[in-house]
């Protein structure tokens, strides 16, 4: 496999990502909203009224049974407002931060194949001795690299508004980052949105249309559904020991579905659809 | 290699010049045999087989869902055959793809091009892909292509804004990028001009002659056929129907005529050769004082002259005349499909 080839792919369709609104609107706003404007609502809100509602206070008492002693002992010797923006920030919205690579990298996975093929520029592309790997391997690149960085922009936004609305009410003490976003962010996500990218990619080269692969791809946010219900339930705690553990089980996911993918990867296949 | 010595010319003519990094003549040509592609229950092309030599414009002319693109898909692999097997430059098309994508430049059906980028970004993009990687070679080719087809001024312009005759030319600059010794052209005028096919069709003329690439070419204009190509393979329903030189073909449909130009016609003259039992019909033009006979027989032509001149006839000219191409064709696409 040639590196620079990859590479080479990469480059083009982020020359043209650049340029199609459609893809780049997405990729701006979804990451705004969910790393500015939930956190505002949420923090602002219960700011204003001082304590969480009866079902929110559930919520975070579900949370607080599941920390770990020391954090649940400093989490008790807070106030009930502190306490509840501590929960939030730190533990409650941290799983939405695994939908943002997804989301933001479902538009241009499913673009890939699917937008060449609409456009009708597959077949030059496949003519020329780019191999099926390099072609694949750019394919993933193009929406990981940048789905990737806006995460991190996106928790570096989040960090400095969680910071900033806090930081009287904590004393002077800055909530982020610390350890588990920071595996959260650099580990777990990009792990976990790897998978994503590599699913869509592979419907990407198999359906005849973007939407249909966005469709599809949709369904692949389920799993991260699932794991912010076991945050909000108690069930999970993003720990350093869980982000670990469900990092490296992504890691061994996306080498298998990358080596399948790769192999199962025919750029007959894709022409035959436009036949 | 092969007596391509590729000399720098500037302008238009660098645009076909300058050394290959290819370097045999056997890489030059192309060899299929018994090449089959079924979709399904669907025969796309059926057992064909032909070869094309270095250098040569091989015309590929069919109606409509003739298998011509298919065809065409195969040797550049793009698809692999159902059966049969195909060699080009040298290369297994099944075995090697790779090398054969690397030796290939392929004008697709539709331009194929990326509407957001450039003109200038499209042949970067392909000339990378296609490994044209030092810089100044890179952008030398694409300025000496841009040239070529009048597109220097817009190369910063997205190829969106473009006519569909100026994507075309385009397409066959991305199709050129990397001096491919072996072009497969699929329709390469469609949608241009006619000033601007003559200059593909000379761009095409000046390929095959000067540079001895080897071109297939795609095509429903029979005009480009007629004036291009060396020989032209007839296919239908993925058949092969009839393969051969021009002159070829039309004997296939029927022996060429005998076409005299008289300064006079008189009678005396058209029952003289009627008598004549090498000629098997006569017809008169007088308005443009012209015969054209149907013979049984080639050879006797200086008899039939000689007969003409007995009889008082003072001849002007004397020519064979071929079916065109349009009536050959259109004939054997008949044959074939009944």
């Amino acid at each position: 496999m040639r590196i620079s080839r990859v590479m080479l792919v990469f480059k083009k369709d982020w020359l043209e990502i650049k340029r199609n609104r459609e893809v780049l609107l997405p990729i701006i706003i979804i990451p705004l909203l969910l790393s500015t404007g939930v956190p505002l609502i949420f923090m602002i809100g219960t700011m204003i009224a001082g304590e969480p509602s009866s079902s929110s206070m559930e919520d975070l008492e579900n949370i607080v049974r599941s920390l770990p002693e020391n954090e649940r002992n400093e989490v008790l010797r807070m106030t009930v407002q502190q306490a509840a923006i501590y929960l939030i920030t730190l533990y409650l919205l941290a799983p939405f931060f695994l939908i943002i690579p997804v989301m933001v990298s479902s538009v241009m996975a499913s673009d890939s194949f699917a937008g060449e093929k609409e456009r009708r520029t597959i077949e030059a592309l496949l003519a020329t001795p780019i191999s099926d790997s390099e072609l694949f391997l750019g394919k993933i690149l193009v929406s990981f690299i940048p789905s990737f960085m806006v995460t991190i922009m996106s928790f570096a936004t989040y960090s400095v508004l969680v910071d900033v609305l806090s930081f009287s009410m904590f004393n002077g003490r800055l909530l982020l980052p610390n350890l588990v976003w920071i595996m959260l962010i650099l580990c777990l996500s990009p792990a976990m949105a790897f998978t994503s990218i590599c699913l869509t990619v592979m419907v990407s080269a198999k359906v005849k249309g973007f939407r249909e692969a966005q469709q599809i791809s949709g369904l692949l946010l389920l799993p991260i559904m699932v794991l912010i219900f076991g945050q909000i339930s108690g069930v999970i705690m993003f720990g350093p020991m869980v982000i670990g553990i469900l990092t490296i089980c992504f890691t061994l996911i996306d080498y298998v579905i990358l080596r399948l993918s790769i192999r199962t990867f025919k750029r007959e296949e894709i022409l035959s659809k436009l036949i | 290699m092969n007596g391509l010595k590729r000399r720098r010319l500037r302008g238009k003519a660098s645009l076909i010049s300058e050394e290959s990094s290819l370097n045999t003549s056997v890489l030059e040509n192309i060899l299929a045999e018994g090449l089959t592609k079924q979709f399904n229950t669907f025969t796309a092309v059926d057992n064909i087989s032909f070869k094309v030599e270095e250098g040569e414009v091989f015309g590929l002319l069919g109606p409509n869902g003739a298998g011509k693109t298919t065809t065409i898909r195969m040797l550049a692999s793009l698809i692999s055959p159902s059966e049969g097997s195909a060699f080009v430059g040298g290369y297994d098309i099944t075995r090697e793809p790779l090398k054969v994508r690397e030796i290939v430049g392929v004008l697709t059906e539709n331009p194929s091009l990326y509407e957001r980028l450039t003109a200038y970004e499209n042949l970067w993009f392909f000339a990378e892909a296609y490994g044209v990687s030092d810089p100044r070679e890179r952008d030398g080719r694409i300025r000496g292509l841009l040239e070529f087809f009048d597109l220097w001024e817009r190369r910063r312009d997205k190829v969106g804004t473009f006519s569909r005759g100026m994507k075309q030319k385009l397409a066959i600059a991305r199709a050129l990028v990397h001096r491919p010794p072996i072009i497969f052209l699929d329709e390469p005028t469609a949608g241009l001009d006619p000033e601007s096919a003559k200059e593909i069709r000379d761009l095409i003329n000046r390929l095959s002659k000067q540079e001895k690439c080897t071109i297939l070419l795609c095509t429903h204009r029979l005009e480009d056929a007629e004036k291009l190509c060396n020989r032209v393979m007839i296919i239908s329903r993925g058949r092969r129907i009839a393969v051969g030189t021009l002159e070829e073909l039309a004997h296939l449909v029927g022996k060429p005529s005998l076409q005299i130009a008289l300064r006079n016609i008189d009678q005396k003259i058209i029952d003289s050769l009627k008598a004549l039992g090498q000629v098997r019909e006569v017809k008169v033009d007088t308005q443009a004082s012209r015969l054209t006979l149907s013979l049984l027989d080639e050879s006797a032509t200086p008899e039939i002259v000689r007969e003409i001149v007995y009889a008082g006839g003072m001849v002007l000219s004397v020519n064979f005349v071929y079916p065109s191409l349009e009536e050959v064709y259109l004939k054997l696409v008949k044959e074939g499909s009944a």
